[in-house]
């Protein structure tokens, strides 16, 4: 209020002439409004701080003060409930007996909470009712006060504990509970509502309830409490039953109140609770007794019990403990891992693949919270859980790589090895790969021969898009795709046995990377490791190794080209010497292979020993790769030979050599659509007029 | 349970089900010798399902006589709320009456928090119905349906006034994968497909109710377009038996400001153009004889057929769009999870749709 007040002086002060009349009639206002509502209030403060304070002993009969003041606080309790600490004051008051036990009922019947009741102050009622001298009656309606409002205390931690201790105050009614079944004794026993409560209870444990109970049971439970439950209804329809209101001082609500609904909730782990589904199984727990794993409390207890724990009614809650954890890495029950994997996919898959409305956005810490419990978890096992694979799967083709990456990339390595087939699905997959980063070469090219040439000269390429790149970071991206895809095709080759329909992906590739700065402007050369040239060079079709040649063709005058344009314009790009010197060997071997039945090759990294030549048997093994003997034409020789001497008996490919039947044999070559190979030795064999004599001509290789 | 019969159940639906691992040995031998224990059968690949590129088309059944007609009258002409469920662990269908008593129980004990004791009245007021729907199921693996009812007396009732059933729902399995049915352990039952109709209330305290003693979850199923386009097709092709009066189909044109586009097709039109499509006189088509599948691509151009005759008068290319609803005389269905199917000769084969789509959801 003064504060109030204050605050309303230094506005006036502080504002302009004009509106200072109106500021000043409407603080005034607002003040009067705030002043009559808390003279309102007033007595009732004074209540209950008279409730609070008042002695030990003092007479309730002709005390005028006492009923002015009780009245007060029933007048608000029904009006408006009470507040926390309201609640608090009065209770102790009541259950101290400090007036004596007189007005005890009087002041429990007004209890009506307006929010939450302390869990304090319960706990402190339920002391007293063990020290004082309540009287039986009183006891009971504090019971029933109790039940009532159960749903409305703050936390029950500490009232747990004590449960034991709330319940043999029950005894009054007569309900004794043995070990085995619940049996009513004596007249008061037979009393509607607590044949009620057994028949409730018989449901759930129809074998610890051995009574017969009608099966109509019509009035129940019927208000024999409640003088509070029509009033916390009232209190409700009004709308005021709702946080505190200006008397509590001090108290603090445990964030019980506000919106608890959340749209999205199944990234809530289940509660570790029983199985209540015991009804199928009985026999099965009567003959082996059975320990909740909610009981297990300790690694020892785990331990002591392992043979005979009873798995949860929801396998999704041992994600969130550590023992149960412990407990699944033993656990050899498929059913029970098949639980947990349904549920977990079911949160995964909703979470993040069903929410249509952004829902991993929307509740980012929740899901944070969820993957990390999960990742945890699967680091505890040692091992991904099946449902968190499948889910992974479809997840990586949406995904956008940054939403919560840490977590997916720790999810991800934990996939398990796929054990590989031996059908071809392996081959598909190599292939689609390879055809995939093909693809993704194509499109950077053509993005850059796009803006490249826009940009008059391609210094930079920043100005057409958002990313930032310069030439040589474009280049060095480039770079370490088309290497990175070398590696992998090396490897696949090796591993699915030179599979011609993977060479062939690989040699579409190829062709891409071999016209980067012809076809695409593009400067850079980059060549086929060893690991892709060789087994193309020796593939046993011959369709590969014309593509080859016609990828080397290109190879050659992508470098060509370069070549010439350093030599005209200075500030064009620069090859290295060594990639100068690879085409070479590799040129120099294909030539020598192919055209002078040479195997020679100088300057390689692969040499082969003549002697482990030797060892093959194989006679004259430098010819068995030359254009007649190669695999790969082995075939169209003979074709040639059949047709260049019809009526030979004995065939002689190296008859083929001659000056003569080559020129003719190479024209045969080309007539059956090998281009590669025409242009390869047409602009390769440097002395056309000399093709014929075949052992002397050499290829001239490029100067580096 | 044998480790090479569950792989071999795997095989299509590849996911499925799989332990995580044997025993601790064989965990080990599966470090030291890469992949010999394949607990991973599966290929990425073969994850992504999809839906039946070709169904089977209406064949007469006499529904009346395998379903009792008095379920068949509850299940027809009502709008269903559809989910999808993860198959159930420990139900049993010989537990009808427990579990009407444990779900009642349940519910009363829900609607009685933050009121102690009051019990005797609600438990009164909610009381719950167990039934299996006997022959509403396709092939020999589907379980049976099951139906459950909770009926209540209105508030100021007389006493001796009936109780009317406030919700009902119904989970269902019609035309099962048999493959991912067999990979399934004994104690599980995979009903797919839950239905409901009443309070959203009652229907969530009913799914945590199931979530809770069987170990399940519950999702939204939503139908889609493509299914949607299925309906659209599979109930014109009908037609021919049962006059499905007008194929009503509702868009969304998504513009500065939404539009949206109510497109009815009588039915002779919509018979018609499907007639064409599947390459056949009218005449011809109202005979009785063995109809062949129906391919996606049929449903495809019959939709273009569609679409571009509204092109033709509107200048609308409603591909642009979205298909929200589809409606004709034997049911409708709506982009996200509603369905009503309205005779039930129908009923079987859009459920058979329905429980192919709720499979394609499950996780695993």
């Amino acid at each position: 209020m003064a504060k109030l007040v204050s605050l309303s002086d230094s506005d006036l002060s502080a504002s302009s002439e004009e509106s200072v009349s109106s500021r000043i009639h409407r603080s005034l206002r607002l003040a009067e409004q705030e002043k009559r509502k808390n003279e309102a209030e007033k007595p009732f403060v004074l209540a209950l701080k008279y409730f609070s304070e008042v002695e030990v002993g003092t007479p309730v009969v002709g005390n005028d003060e006492f009923e002015n003041h009780l009245a007060q606080v029933e007048k608000v309790a029904f009006s408006k409930g009470l507040s926390p600490e309201a609640v608090s004051v009065m209770l102790e008051f009541a259950m101290s007996l400090r007036m004596g036990s007189s007005p005890c009922a009087r002041v429990l019947k007004c209890l009506i909470p307006d929010s939450v009741v302390p869990q304090e102050a319960v706990f402190r009622a339920v002391v007293w009712l063990s020290v004082g001298k309540i009287p039986i009656s009183t006891q009971v309606l504090f019971i029933k006060w109790v039940l009532t409002v159960f749903d409305m205390i703050d936390a029950k931690d500490k009232l747990r504990a004590i449960y034991g201790f709330i319940f043999s105050f029950i005894t009054d009614e007569n309900l004794v509970c043995d070990s085995n079944a619940f049996k009513l004794l004596g007249k008061a026993g037979r009393q509607p509502y607590l044949l009620h409560l057994l028949s409730l209870y018989k449901v759930f444990c129809p074998e610890l309830v051995t009574l017969s109970i009608p099966s109509r049971m019509r009035s129940g439970f019927k208000n024999h409490i409640s003088p509070w439950k029509s009033a916390l209804m009232a209190l409700q329809k009004r709308g005021s039953l709702q946080v505190a209101s200006s008397i509590s001082l001090n108290f603090t609500l445990k964030n019980k109140t506000g919106s608890r609904k959340r749209r999205h909730r199944h990234l809530e782990l289940p509660e570790l609770s029983r199985v209540t589904n015991t009804g199928v199984n009985t026999e099965q727990t009567s003959s082996r007794k059975l320990v909740p794993l909610v009981q297990i409390q300790s690694f020892e207890q785990l331990l002591k019990n392992m043979h005979q724990i009873e798995l949860p009614a929801q396998m999704g809650s041992l994600l969130g403990s550590r023992l149960a954890l412990q407990y699944l890495d033993c656990v050899q029950d498929e059913s029970a891992l098949l639980r947990l994997n349904f549920w977990l996919g079911y949160a995964l898959h909703e979470e993040f693949l069903f929410c249509t409305d952004g829902g991993a956005g929307q509740n980012a810490e929740e899901a944070l919270q969820f993957l990390n419990k999960l990742l945890s978890a699967q680091q505890f096992l040692q091992e991904g859980f099946h449902s968190s694979d499948a889910f992974l799967y479809k997840f990586l083709n949406i995904w956008d790589g940054s939403l919560l990456r840490p977590q997916i990339l720790g999810l991800l390595s934990n996939i398990p090895v796929i054990p590989s087939s031996r059908e071809c699905q392996n081959e598909k997959l190599s292939c689609g790969l390879i055809e995939c980063l093909n693809n993704m070469l194509l499109k950077w090219l053509t993005w850059h021969s796009v803006y490249a040439l826009e940009d008059d000269l391609d210094i930079s390429l920043h100005s057409h898009t958002s990313i930032n790149i310069t030439l040589s970071g474009f280049k060095d991206s480039v770079m370490d795709l088309v290497c990175f895809v070398g590696r992998l095709a090396s490897v696949g080759l090796q591993l699915e046995g030179c599979h011609s329909l993977l060479l062939s992906f690989v040699l579409d590739f190829y062709e891409t990377v071999c016209d980067t700065f012809l076809k695409f402007g593009l400067p850079l050369v980059v060549m086929p490791p060893p690991g892709v040239f060789y087994p193309a060079m020796f593939a046993t079709d011959p369709v590969s190794l014309d593509r080859l040649a016609y990828i080397m063709n290109r190879y050659k005058m992508n470098l060509t080209s370069a070549k010439s344009q350093e030599k005209v314009t200075s500030h064009a790009f620069h090859i290295s010497r060594q990639t100068y010197q690879e085409f070479n060997n590799y040129l120099a071997f294909m030539v020598n292979c192919l055209w002078n039945s040479s195997m020679r090759c100088p300057e390689t990294d692969i040499q082969l020993s003549e002697e482990l030549l030797a060892k093959s048997g194989v006679p004259q093994p430098w010819m068995r790769f030359d254009l007649i003997h190669h695999p790969a034409f082995m075939m169209y020789a003979v074709e040639f030979h059949q047709k260049c001497w019809p009526g030979r008996k004995d065939m002689d490919l190296n008859s083929i050599k001659q000056a003569k039947p080559w020129s003719w044999y190479l024209e045969f070559l080309f007539t059956q659509g090998f281009g590669g190979l025409k242009d390869f030795f047409q602009n390769n064999i440097s002395r056309p007029g000399q093709e014929l004599d075949s052992a002397q001509s050499k290829k001239q290789p490029l100067v580096s | 349970m044998d480790r090479s019969q569950i792989s071999v159940g795997r095989a299509t639906l590849g996911s499925a089900v799989r332990s995580r691992r044997k025993s601790r040995s064989q965990r080990q031998s599966m470090r030291s010798v890469f992949g010999v224990a394949s607990r991973l059968g599966l290929t990425p690949a073969l994850t992504t399902q999809r839906l039946n590129t070709s169904r089977k088309p209406y064949k007469s059944q006499t529904i009346t006589e395998k379903i009792n007609p008095e379920h068949l009258a509850l299940l027809v002409k009502r709008q269903w709320k559809l989910s999808y469920v993860t198959p159930l662990y420990q139900f049993r269908h010989t537990q009808m009456t427990t579990y009407a008593r444990r779900l009642s129980a349940f519910i009363a004990a829900e609607k009685q928090k933050g009121l102690a004791v009051e019990v005797g009245e609600l438990q009164d007021t909610f009381k719950v119905c167990f039934s299996v729907l006997q022959g509403m199921s396709e092939a020999k693996d589907d379980p049976e349906a099951i139906l459950i009812q909770v009926k209540s007396r209105p508030m100021f009732a007389k006493q001796d006034e009936p109780q009317k059933t406030v919700w009902s729902g119904w989970l269902a399995c019609v035309d099962g994968n048999p493959e991912y049915l067999n990979s399934l352990p004994t104690d599980f039952t995979c009903l797919p497909l839950f239905g409901s109709n009443g309070a959203e209330g009652l229907s969530s305290l009913v799914k945590s109710w199931f979530q809770i003693n069987f170990d399940c979850c519950f999702g939204p199923l939503d139908i889609g377009e493509t299914s949607l386009e299925w309906l659209a097709a599979l109930w014109t092709n009908c037609n021919g038996k049962s006059n499905i009066q007008s194929l009503k189909m509702h868009w969304t044109i998504p513009a500065v400001h939404a539009l949206h586009v109510e497109y009815t097709v009588s039915a002779d039109d919509a018979w018609a153009l499907w007639c064409s499509i599947r390459g056949r006189s009218l005449e011809e088509s109202n005979g009785t004889e063995e109809e062949g599948c129906i391919d996606i691509e049929e449903v495809k151009s019959f939709m273009q057929g569609l679409m571009g005759h509204f092109y033709r008068h509107f200048r609308l290319d409603l591909s642009t769009g979205n298909l929200n609803q589809i409606s004709t005389a034997l049911g409708s269905a709506t982009l996200n999870d509603r369905i009503k199917v309205s005779t039930s000769i129908y009923l079987i084969s859009t459920l058979r749709l329905l429980t192919e789509l709720a499979l394609l959801r499950l996780p695993i």
